[in-house]
């Protein structure tokens, strides 16, 4: 599975990055940590090579996740049902969660730092969709 | 006419024609002459009659009364004697007169008006008499002065029914003793007494308890003179003043209210007389502007060109076109309103206004109160809302970034607590998660030791007590410590703040805030060109100061950033390190001291805060 990170804190990419190999998530990660970095990215890969999966963080200088989020408005149609993303905040806001379900590209909120279960049900997730198709 | 014949008239003249029945006779009573109206009157024919005796005409009962009229005609008299007439009904009026040459008489017999057809008159007379004084508004009453001195009711009016709630059946008959009480009884007895010994009317005011209330009038009796020039009966009209009397009372009652009233209140209440443009003044215009007044009224221009000039319009224009262009009865404004010491009074004006039958303002009644104190409070507490509600969004915004700023670290921690379970400890991922869960751990301690540094300010801002701070020698102290780093880059500064500038303030505030945006301006320089600092004080230690801190690094967008460069963990290069607190310092700093601080920048030209004290 294809697995773009989007998080400024270093630390935090590390850490995400190594509970997902722990668990044997994904082969390709790409970590960026600029969300605009990401932003180009994405767009290139979209026809081809589009993640599968996204973990984007929210606070973030310069882009923060909801900028990320209502650039990537104009490429909805192409992505959605391809790409999943799940946004990873160590904030625990209700607001946020609110905003977040606005978003039809956003499939969850995850809070910081992501555990062993919430890796598993992505994981059984993409299983289901792979035996429905 | 036929009464005054001058002579015995002849045969066949108008006479005997006559329809009056008028006869000449000689002094016995024996007829020589009569009209056709005579005739008619006895029933027999002219002819018959002449040579006749009137006195055959009338009842026996009436003979010698006719004989003793025809002497006394006879002698010269003019005799009017009533008679009946034979087969006639009613008396007649017969009148005698003597005839000159003496030894004829001339007579005339009319009907003598019916006693009933008088009786009927006199009636009509008394009514029309009893609707005259039952209508009259005034209480009207006859007295009949008795022997004893008392005096007896024989009349009284409609009115004075309706005034004294005494019926007239309760009243004609009576004795004024039994209907007027004690004291005012004496009182009345005297003055009819002496209506009555003089001759002469009498008037004077009572009052007196009716069954009503409480009646006050005005009475006056008059005497009825008979034709012998006794009197005992008097005539008494009461203009009833009950109602100008408690009018009187109530007026007299609501002026001293309103005196008291005027000692009382602390508004400078007045009086506009519109015909005469003047204003009357209560005693709080003095008092409440200081203006001592030469005249009172004064014009109305007295008190115009006390309103500040700017609000004429609304307020001196804007009264006139209320009282003279609309048929408001209010008029109400809020002004400033110049005081004898040249200071300006916040005042509240409302009026009354009356206007005549046709509409027209014709007197104002109205009360200006000195608002000021209650203005400034009211201002004040404006101010204090409006801080209070920017500093409880502050406290908001504080607490969301301080949570999202303390879990971040903390997350990261719990994650590679749980990572370091699950890896080899002697691979390369175990050591390096360890040194990040420590590196977590010392982030969280940041955290926590900036939120108490920030607190630590907004805890001393009630204690805080301000000394006079040398601004040039802290900014020396504050460059010190970071010489180093601008020597490394290759920076210059030049700083202009005069030595004895002082600032009310805190050392240890100014000094965080040099060192704040000195080490900003290093950090964010630009690589395209050598780092300029330029920090610029103006001002006098007394009065406002201005320190402007300006570089030419490379700036930020300030339309995309806004209002956020001062907040908590706001970073806008991400290139840099930095924890985002400084700028939120410093204008923590700069706010507990009661100053200001704004920003300008460019993105690669520069950046400028200015601070004002």
């Amino acid at each position: 599975m294809k697995t773009y990170l989007i998080d400024d804190d270093t630390l935090s990419t590390y850490l995400t990055e190594q509970l997902l190999r722990a668990e044997g998530f994904s082969n390709t990660i790409n970590t960026f940590d600029s969300a605009q970095q990401a932003l180009q990215q994405l767009v290139e890969d979209k026809d081809k090579a589009a993640p599968q999966v996204v973990f984007l963080d929210l606070n973030m200088p310069a882009m923060n996740g909801w900028e990320f989020l209502d650039a990537l408005a104009p490429y909805e149609g192409e992505l959605l049902g391809h790409c999943h993303i799940y946004i990873l905040t160590s904030s625990l806001a209700l607001a946020d969660l609110e905003k977040s379900k606005s978003y039809d590209l956003v499939s969850g909120l995850i809070h910081k730092p992501i555990d062993t279960e919430e890796i598993r049900a992505i994981q059984s997730q993409f299983e289901e969709k792979g035996a429905a198709e | 006419m036929s009464l005054s014949p001058p002579e015995a008239p002849v045969p066949d003249s108008p006479f005997t024609q006559s329809a009056e029945a008028a006869f000449v006779l000689d002094v016995a009573g024996q007829l020589r002459q009569v009209t056709a109206g005579l005739a008619e009157l006895l029933g027999q024919p002219a002819a018959a009659l002449v040579g006749k005796s009137l006195a055959g005409f009338l009842p026996l009962t009436e003979q010698q009364q006719l004989a003793a009229g025809l002497h006394r005609a006879a002698t010269g008299e003019v005799v009017s004697i009533e008679v009946a007439v034979n087969e006639q009904p009613g008396a007649h009026c017969l009148s005698l007169l003597p005839l000159p040459g003496g030894g004829e008489l001339y007579g005339l017999l009319r009907a003598a008006p019916s006693v009933s057809a008088a009786n009927a008159l006199l009636l009509e007379r008394e009514r029309h008499l009893s609707v005259i004084f039952d209508n009259i508004a005034d209480v009207t009453f006859v007295l009949r002065a008795e022997t004893d001195g008392q005096f007896q009711f024989v009349f009284v009016n409609r009115a004075f029914e309706t005034t004294t709630g005494l019926p007239a059946a309760q009243v004609v008959g009576r004795l004024v003793s039994e209907i007027i009480p004690e004291p005012a009884l004496s009182e009345v007895l005297e003055y009819y007494r002496t209506a009555l010994r003089t001759r002469q009317p009498v008037a004077w005011q009572e009052t007196s308890d009716y069954p009503t209330g409480r009646k006050t009038g005005e009475v006056r009796v008059t005497p009825v003179l008979e034709a012998d020039g006794t009197c005992c009966q008097l005539v008494g009209i009461v203009h009833d003043l009950t109602p100008q009397k408690e009018s009187e009372i109530r007026l007299q009652v609501s002026n001293e209210r309103f005196h008291y009233a005027l000692k009382a209140t602390t508004d400078a209440i007045y009086d506009w007389n519109i015909a005469a443009d003047t204003l009357y003044w209560g005693e709080g215009f003095e008092e409440l502007f200081g203006h001592k007044l030469t005249e009172n009224p004064t014009p109305f221009s007295t008190w115009a060109n006390y309103v500040e000039p700017t609000e004429h319009d609304r307020v001196v224009a804007g009264l006139r076109y209320t009282a003279f262009e609309t048929s408001n009865l209010f008029w109400q404004q809020e002004y400033h309103f110049s005081r004898s010491d040249g200071s300006w009074a916040m005042v509240f004006d409302r009026g009354y206004i009356l206007r005549d039958a046709q509409g027209r303002a014709t007197r104002m009644i109205g009360a200006m109160q000195d608002i000021t104190a209650r203005k400034e409070a009211e201002n004040q507490q404006h101010l204090l809302a409006e801080k209070l509600g920017r500093q409880n969004a502050d406290l908001q915004q504080f607490t969301y970034i301080v949570s999202h700023n303390l879990r971040a670290p903390l997350a990261n921690a719990l994650g590679y607590a749980d990572l370091l379970s699950r890896v080899e400890k002697t691979s390369e991922v175990f050591d390096e998660s360890l040194k990040n869960l420590r590196t977590s751990l010392h982030l969280l301690d940041g955290v926590l030791t900036d939120i108490n540094g920030i607190l630590s300010i907004r805890d001393q801002q009630g204690s805080y007590r301000p000394e006079p701070v040398a601004l040039a020698e802290v900014c020396r102290q504050a460059l010190h410590s970071l010489v180093h780093q601008l020597q490394e880059c290759g920076g210059e500064l030049r700083c202009v703040i005069p030595e004895e500038l002082r600032v009310p303030g805190s050392r240890a505030y100014f000094h965080s805030i040099f060192h704040n945006l000195i080490s900003n301006a290093i950090k964010y320089r630009s690589d395209a060109r050598v780092l300029q600092i330029a920090i610029e004080a103006t001002g006098s230690s007394g009065g406002p100061v201005r320190i402007v801190v300006e570089d030419n690094g490379s700036g930020f967008d300030q339309e995309k950033v806004g209002g956020d460069i001062f907040q908590l963990y706001r970073r806008f290069h991400p290139d840099k390190p930095g924890r985002g607190i400084g700028l939120f310092l410093v204008k923590s700093h700069v706010e507990s001291m009661h100053g200001r601080i704004s920003v300008q920048s460019q993105l690669g030209v520069g950046t400028q805060f200015t601070l004002l004290f």
